[in-house]
């Protein structure tokens, strides 16, 4: 069986979390969703995963600091930063910074998958470019 | 400005009593500075015009006085002129002429004297002169009648001399009594004109002294009060001046002027905490529009996995789901009203409002700009802290002023803290705000509270959030303290008189505690 892709989404919103993960689940991603960003950069210490997409804004942590911590890890994860209204410029900054790519608040679940189908083709999945596109058409 | 007001809600007391004071002011009876000089002259006038009428009538009485006792001095002696030839008539036989002579010469002087002496003498003893002389008169008739005939009776001849002798001394004895006591009278008068000039410099004297009084009283007492006044104004208390006294004078017109000038300094005030609390609104706004990014996305996000995985959800995911939007959209509606209310003009109400609420509003306001800031804030409201009386919108203005002072103050991982409790001064509350930012340099913090003073670039710092905030707290009957050194932070301390505290009193019996007029001490 072909290796799921495998991402982690954290928000500190929960609702983002609980939309996202079936939506991603339905392309062929296995997610695993936070609401604080301790947990997750735990999780992370420990374990690979493919893609992480993290809000930018968050109270303890912010996304930025969880992009270096990522990228310091695991160098070859695609990270995805959410941004808001007025964090253009950290936005700007994060990809100075080495994130994928960015969306910005409020964004649909499919322009998500949008963007990680173009993540996942860069790591060389192409099959989940394959699912996306067939699940948008 | 609206001036108009919604009904129900209380009207500002300032604008009502504005016009009231103004007509309690205009009703008065008009009693000018000028017309008290005027009146205090003329009552000088009058008293020496009294005196000196007062004297004029003394002295025209004197004279009379004089004139009579000169012609009761001429009468007695035609009195005893006439005895005198009664004497001789008795012992010679001659002089009947001349005693005739002098007694008519006497009666004509009595006739004369009479208008004075109606004057000075009573009426009975008036009558007795003339009674006198009378018989003295037609004893004298008989015995001119009776030495012109050769036979006359002796025993007649006795009784009229009797009579004259009777009739002459009497007339003599009160001829003598009434000028002695006319002579002691006209001592007495003149006794009392010596004294005249003193009483009259004394009376005087006590007089310019009590006028001179009266008058500066009159000045100094209002100087004082219009000066209290300004020092009021310069406080920032606008509440207009009332009359004091039953008239209007020059005092009346300027203290009319000084409520001019408040209702005119007040509206300007009005008008740049109006202007500031738009550019406030601005700042807000921007992080407001952040804000809402979050429960809108969420809400898209569920909408549209609502719509793509309608058919596959069971009933209780669909139900979930639908929960999630309306809780999300009553999320955004909450942000949107909290600035909506914020940025509502209103009137300027006064109600009695809990410091821990309008501190959650503030912060509430600027939720987004704390985020934005990465600092951490802490909140903290003593317990059973007294409610304050005051306008909540103006109130969290200055909260949110300062709140957003503070952030642009400290670094990312900054602390703000606000912390309500008593204030040192009785029966006031204390907000204060303080943050570890940058603080303020001494040189510079004299400045901070003018309006327009701004170390921040164009476009981001008006300068007027201080100013407004102070207008305010002052408007309240409150103040602003501010410590900072560019090593420790900024604090910013608002103070507040206490409302009226109904004490939640276990044993129900302790009466409403009065909010104190004192103001808390100004700023040193
Ligand atoms: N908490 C603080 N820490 C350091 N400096 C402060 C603080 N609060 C005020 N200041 C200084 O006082 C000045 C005046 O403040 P004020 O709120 O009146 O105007 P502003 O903040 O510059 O402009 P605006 O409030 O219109 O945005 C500020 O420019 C700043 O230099
Ligand atoms: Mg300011």
């Amino acid at each position: 069986m072909e290796r799921r892709l495998q991402v982690l989404v954290l928000d500190d919103e929960p609702i983002v979390g609980k939309r996202l993960q079936p939506a991603l689940a339905k392309v062929g991603c296995d997610v695993e969703v936070f609401d604080a960003p301790r947990p997750a950069l735990e999780r992370l210490a420990a374990t690979r995963f493919d893609i992480v997409v993290t809000d930018i804004r968050m109270d303890d942590i912010d996304g930025i600091e969880v992009l270096e911590k990522v990228l310091e890890r695991w160098p070859d994860t695609r990270v995805i930063m959410i941004t808001g209204y007025a964090t253009v410029e950290l936005a700007r900054e994060a990809m100075a910074k080495g994130a994928f790519d960015f969306i910005a608040k409020p964004f649909k679940p499919q322009e998500l998958r949008d963007v990680i189908a173009k993540a996942a083709e860069a790591l060389g999945f192409a099959g989940i470019a394959h699912a996306v596109v067939g699940e948008s058409s | 400005m609206a001036t108009e007001h919604d009904e129900g809600v209380p009207a500002a007391p300032a604008a009502l009593d504005a016009v009231s004071v103004e007509r309690a002011f205009r009703d008065r009876p008009s009693f000018g500075i000028r017309a008290r000089l005027v009146l205090g002259f003329l009552s000088f006038v009058g008293f020496a015009v009294v005196v000196i009428i007062g004297a004029w009538i003394l002295l025209a009485r004197l004279e009379d006085r004089l004139r009579f006792l000169e012609a009761v001095d001429r009468y007695t002696m035609e009195i005893q002129q006439t005895r005198r030839f009664e004497k001789n008539y008795f012992l010679h036989g001659a002089n009947l002429q001349d005693m005739q002579d002098h007694l008519a010469e006497a009666r004509r002087l009595l006739v004369a004297a009479e208008p004075d002496a109606a004057k000075v003498l009573t009426a009975t003893e008036l009558g007795r002169m003339r009674r006198h002389l009378d018989g003295y008169e037609s004893a004298l008739a008989r015995l001119v009648a009776g030495a012109a005939g050769p036979g006359a009776a002796p025993a007649e001849r006795s009784a009229i001399e009797a009579a004259l002798r009777d009739n002459g001394s009497q007339m003599v004895a009160v001829a003598l009594e009434l000028a002695e006591k006319e002579r002691a009278s006209v001592n007495r008068t003149l006794a009392l004109f010596k004294r005249l000039p003193v009483v009259f410099l004394v009376l005087l004297l006590a007089f310019s002294v009590i006028v001179a009084d009266v008058l500066a009283r009159q000045m100094v007492r209002p100087l004082g009060r219009l000066m209290n006044t300004t020092q009021r104004i310069a406080g920032g208390d606008f509440t207009p001046l009332t009359p004091s006294r039953w008239y209007r004078d020059e005092f009346s017109n300027l203290a009319l002027a000084l409520n001019t000038m408040m209702r005119e300094l007040a509206h300007r005030q009005e008008v740049l905490v109006q202007s500031h609390k738009l550019s406030a609104i601005g700042t807000l706004t921007a992080g407001v529009a952040h804000e809402l990014n979050n429960p809108m996305n969420n809400i898209t996000l569920t909408a549209e996995m609502l719509r793509e995985d309608y058919a596959t959800l069971s009933d209780a995911q669909r139900l979930e789901m639908v929960e999630d939007l309306v809780t999300q959209v009553a999320r955004a509606q909450r942000i949107v009203r909290n600035l909506l209310d914020f940025a509502r003009e209103s009137e300027i109400t006064t109600e009695r409002l809990d410091l821990g609420d309008v501190l959650r509003a503030a912060t509430g306001l600027a939720a987004n700009q704390i985020k934005l800031s990465g600092a951490k804030i802490a909140v903290e409201v003593a317990e059973n802290l007294p409610a304050i009386h005051g306008d909540r919108q103006a109130l969290s203005q200055v909260f949110v002023n300062l709140l957003i002072n503070a952030l642009d103050a400290v670094r990312k991982g900054g602390r703000v803290t606000i912390t309500a409790g008593p204030a040192r001064e009785a029966a006031c509350v204390q907000v204060v705000i303080a943050d570890d930012g940058c603080g303020i340099p001494a040189h510079v913090l004299p400045k901070i509270f003018d309006p327009f003073f701004t170390t921040k670039s164009k476009g981001k710092g008006t300068g007027l959030g201080l100013s407004v905030s102070l207008g305010i707290v002052r408007q309240h009957g409150g103040d602003i303290r501010v410590e900072s050194a560019p090593s420790r932070g900024s604090s910013f301390t608002v103070v507040l008189p206490a409302a009226m505290v109904p004490r939640v009193d276990p044993t129900g019996s302790g009466p409403p505690t009065p909010s104190p007029a004192s103001r808390p001490a100004p700023r040193a």
